[in-house]
């Protein structure tokens, strides 16, 4: 009697784990499909032949690689993705160590103001950044009088509020032990020592994290180029995003749109690359900083 | 290889919550101290400010005769093996025990040679490419223990090293630990909850507890003679019995009536170190004895009166194979209850059973006794106070028939029995007015404890040197100012002054400030080292913590050269010992005790030694200076 019992509450839970499983798998596969189709409809429209912005067919009737052709012969968009790339590196370099700097520091010493400083840091954080688009407008009209509006402002933009964002790194740091740090104090090494021989080589995946977060921000941000660079005639001045932009205007979109697509799948490519190849590390960087964040 | 000082060591967190207490102690070279506790006691936070992790809140910290509170830790020339071992995860065998000489900047080929002998040392020399990860707990161990040693230190650190260990490796480790101390011949310091390794390891031990420090001796000291219950219960398994008791005496016959309704009577001389005040069959007390000190009754053992027998009923047994516990309860009646519960170690093959009544034998010489309010034990090794009864006629005290002639200061009127309390201390041996015979003699560590027979009354003296035989009659005087009477209000003079002040700045000119000693209106200029400590230890609150300046009588001297006085106030009474005389000085409306011959209302100048003045925060009960 008590066997059967069990056998009947063993093959309900069994029941019960394959509907979850299944219900899970169906809600997952919808969204995936949900989401992946404009990434394809984008891919294989910068492959159609047809001009034009609007096209009756999901799949091209004739497949061409002109755009591409076009793309990097008549239009500046090598130069564009030229001057992305180098603000992206750039401001890259500078985030990154700012972030690790400051969520390390925050992490490890203990100041009179460190709390309610990760506490104002936490809720600026929060304000979406072009807020305070006009106020960085002026500011830079005051450190670049003669050049503000240049790849310069773009990477002071973008680096210099970089700190803001410590709160996952500064987690990650939590959950290195702080006996280590000590040790090494007694070992005789200095702070920037520790954590440029010790900390930092444990840090791998946080770093990764860093780096890829802080590239992609400038590599696809369009309010903050589009507002610093407005009214500049020189187009060879724009990234990517402001210059494709203009491509989608009214005038423009039925002779440029075909162009376009080809240009967001090179802009997708670097990321895709970064992405795939440090995907491990991404992952254990988000949830490493998580479990003590 | 190094000396260590610990002078009133302090550790506040926060402002007000203290994790060390008045932390002193002496460590000489070659030493193996064992700071021990439960988790929580401040043993590990001690170590740390030993080490430099931690800033000294106030105290002094010396190592090798240099103050070192400011230093950083590598410059402290310590080592420290932490209880994770902390050891770079990302870097060879090798390179973790390079790491520090990398830093120093030690050429490669000398790193290599200390890292190979220190390698070979603990034995791991196989393992020098590997990462930590690759190697077991107790390789790791070694791996940390290694670290340290490359470094050459004065001093060794260990933070419950051995904590993360199995059984097996911990007691192996243990050993090799000690191995490491004797061929090192340097200072250890290592901290452990745990009471077996501290006894173990030590060659003295420091028992701590919320901060404070309950007792440092060596392990059989701490064993044989624990200071209070704390230590007693702490040291030691199984651990040792407590019973509540009041005891009560009848001529020489003391009897410790037990709260589960046994009486263990004895001879006085059993017990002549409790004081008598607590013979009274009221005052409650606690009766402690061993495991070990508890026999059952045999025909093995010849009794030579000094275990006396008493029966209990047996409630568990555990057979450990080497020797069997018995859990007992001297209450016949109830078997299980707590009250009457005993503890006792017994032979391995013993046929016992649950149930069964047994004859036990209990240790006369090795029971403790503590008092129930403090805790602390009432049955010192060298006792603090002789507690006597005796009669005061005509200005004389009558011990026993021996009468000494009491001061002016303490012209009472007649009293029959009253209790008055002698420190063990203000018994001079040599000359005085009384005679004693030397009844007995205990050499206790560095000094002597004799046992002083006026008729039936035994007195205690301690000396450090060995002077007198036993059997000798010696003439004795009493330190008068340190006898209290409770009867007549008469109490002991206090030697240590305290008074109220503050630390105050005074702006000289727009950049200069000029520091004062503050003590109602009278401003002291301070020594620099006293502003330097204050500063360090409160910053710039020490302008507005109210502190208290205290300092011996002796070291106060009335002075007339008008330069060098510092305080100024009236003598308000006299005091006369006939061998010491004592003034009392009121200085803005506080009283100070001094050395002097003064009249009344005469007015002194004062001159204090500030260099052993002691300053308190009065707020948080921390010595500062």
């Amino acid at each position: 009697m008590i066997n059967t019992l069990k056998k009947r509450k063993k093959r309900s839970m069994k029941t019960k784990r394959l509907f979850g499983v299944t219900t899970t798998q169906i809600v997952l596969t919808a969204l995936s499909i949900i989401w992946i189709i404009p990434l394809i409809y984008l891919f294989v429209q910068s492959f159609r032949a047809e001009p034009g912005a609007w096209s009756p067919t999901f799949f091209p009737k004739t497949w061409t690689l002109d755009n591409y052709k076009k793309l990097f012969t008549e239009t500046k968009f090598l130069r564009w993705y030229g001057n992305t790339l180098l603000v992206s590196i750039i401001s890259c370099i500078i985030t990154t160590i700012f972030v690790l700097a400051v969520a390390y520091a925050f992490s490890r010493i203990r100041f009179k103001s460190r709390k309610p400083m990760m506490n104002i840091m936490l809720i600026l954080g929060m304000f979406p950044g072009f807020m305070s688009m006009s106020a960085v407008y002026f500011l830079l009209k005051i450190l670049l009088p003669n050049n503000y509006q240049s790849l310069a402002s773009l990477i002071i933009v973008y680096s210099a509020g970089a700190a803001l964002s410590y709160y996952i790194a500064k987690g990650f740091f939590d959950t290195v032990p702080k006996s280590l740090d000590e040790a090494a104090r007694i070992d005789g090494a200095s702070r920037f020592r520790t954590f440029y021989k010790i900390i930092l080589p444990l840090s791998k995946s946080i770093i990764i994290y860093t780096i890829l977060i802080s590239f992609i921000a400038p590599w696809c941000d369009f309010i903050f180029v589009s507002f610093i660079m407005s009214g500049v005639p020189d187009t060879g001045m724009y990234t990517v995003a402001l210059g494709m932009y203009n491509w989608l205007e009214r005038e423009q979109i039925q002779a440029y749109f075909t162009t376009f697509c080809a240009a967001a799948v090179i802009v997708a490519l670097p990321i895709t690359i970064l992405f795939m190849w440090l995907q491990k590390y991404y992952v254990e960087g988000v949830t490493g900083g998580a479990v003590k964040g | 290889m190094a000396s260590l000082s610990l002078k009133h060591i302090f550790k506040v967190y926060n402002g007000d919550v203290k994790a060390v207490n008045d932390f002193s102690m002496d460590i000489k070279d070659h030493e193996f101290i064992v700071f021990v506790g439960p988790s929580g006691c401040g043993k590990s936070t001690t170590l740390r400010m030993i080490a430099g992790l931690e800033d000294i809140t106030a105290g002094e910290l010396k190592i090798d005769n240099e103050v070192v509170n400011d230093f950083e830790p590598k410059d402290r020339n310590i080592a420290m093996v932490f209880q994770n071992y902390a050891l770079y995860p990302h870097m060879t065998v090798y390179e973790n025990m390079a790491f520090s000489l990398r830093t120093a900047h030690v050429p490669n080929d000398l790193i290599y040679e200390k890292v190979t002998e220190a390698a070979k040392i603990l034995g791991i020399t196989e393992y020098l490419d590997r990462k930590p990860k690759a190697l077991s707990g107790g390789q790791r161990q070694r791996v940390a223990l290694g670290r340290a040693l490359v470094r050459n230190p004065k001093v060794f650190l260990l933070d419950e090293p051995l904590s993360n260990l199995d059984a097996k490796l911990r007691t192996q480790m243990r050993t090799e630990i000690l191995r490491l101390h004797e061929r090192l011949k340097t200072t250890f310091i290592y901290v452990t909850h745990d009471q077996v390794e501290a006894m173990t390891m030590g060659t003295r031990i420091v028992v701590m507890k919320d901060g404070y420090i309950k007792q440092i001796d060596t392990p059989i000291n701490l064993y044989k003679y624990p200071n209070n219950m704390f230590v007693a219960g702490f040291i030691g398994t199984p651990q040792m019995n407590f019973f509540d008791a009041v005891i009560s005496k009848e001529k020489d016959i003391v009897t410790y009536h037990l709260e589960c309704g046994t009486k263990i009577t004895m001879d006085y001389t059993y017990t002549n170190k409790v004081p008598l005040k607590y013979m009274d069959n009221n005052k409650k007390v606690i009766f402690g004895i061993r495991p070990d000190d508890v026999r059952l009754k045999s025909n093995k053992y010849t009794n030579d009166g000094t275990w006396i027998s008493l029966k209990a009923i047996v409630s568990v047994i555990e057979v450990l194979g080497g020797e069997t516990i018995i859990y007992g309860n001297l209450n016949l009646n109830t078997i299980d209850s707590e009250a009457g519960q005993i503890i006792i170690k017994a032979e391995p093959d013993s046929l016992i059973k649950r149930g069964d009544i047994i004859d036990i034998e209990l240790s006369l010489n090795k029971f403790h006794v503590f008092d129930k309010e403090t805790e602390e034990s009432i049955k010192k090794r060298i006792p603090i106070n002789n507690i006597i009864n005796c009669n005061i006629k005509n200005n004389n005290l009558i011990i026993e028939n021996e009468s000494l002639k009491l001061p002016k200061v303490l012209n009472v009127s007649d009293i029959n029995n009253t209790e008055i309390t002698i420190p063990v201390k203000s018994i001079m041996l040599g000359s005085g007015p009384l005679t004693a015979k030397v009844e007995s003699i205990e050499q206790i560590e560095d000094k002597v404890l004799y046992y002083l027979k006026i008729n039936d009354l035994i007195l205690f003296a301690e000396e450090q040197m060995k002077k007198y035989k036993i059997g000798e009659v010696v003439k004795l005087n009493i330190d008068l100012s340190q006898v209290s009477i409770p009867e007549k209000d008469i109490y002991p003079i206090n030697l240590e002054n305290s008074l109220n002040g503050s630390f105050i700045k005074e702006k000289v000119n727009k950049k200069e400030y000029k520091f004062y000693i503050k003590i109602g209106d009278i401003k002291i200029s301070p020594t620099n080292v006293i502003c330097e400590k204050l500063f360090t230890c409160k910053g710039h609150k020490i302008f507005n913590t109210p502190l208290v300046y205290r300092f011996n009588t002796l070291d106060i001297v009335v002075t007339k050269n008008s330069n060098l006085c510092k305080l100024k106030g009236n003598i308000i009474e006299v005091y006369d010992y006939g061998n010491k005389i004592f003034s009392k000085v009121n200085i803005e409306d506080e009283n100070i005790i001094i050395e002097y011959n003064g009249t009344i209302n005469e007015e002194v100048m004062l001159d204090i030694n500030l260099d052993k003045v002691t300053i308190i925060d009065k707020k948080i009960d921390i010595i500062i200076v």
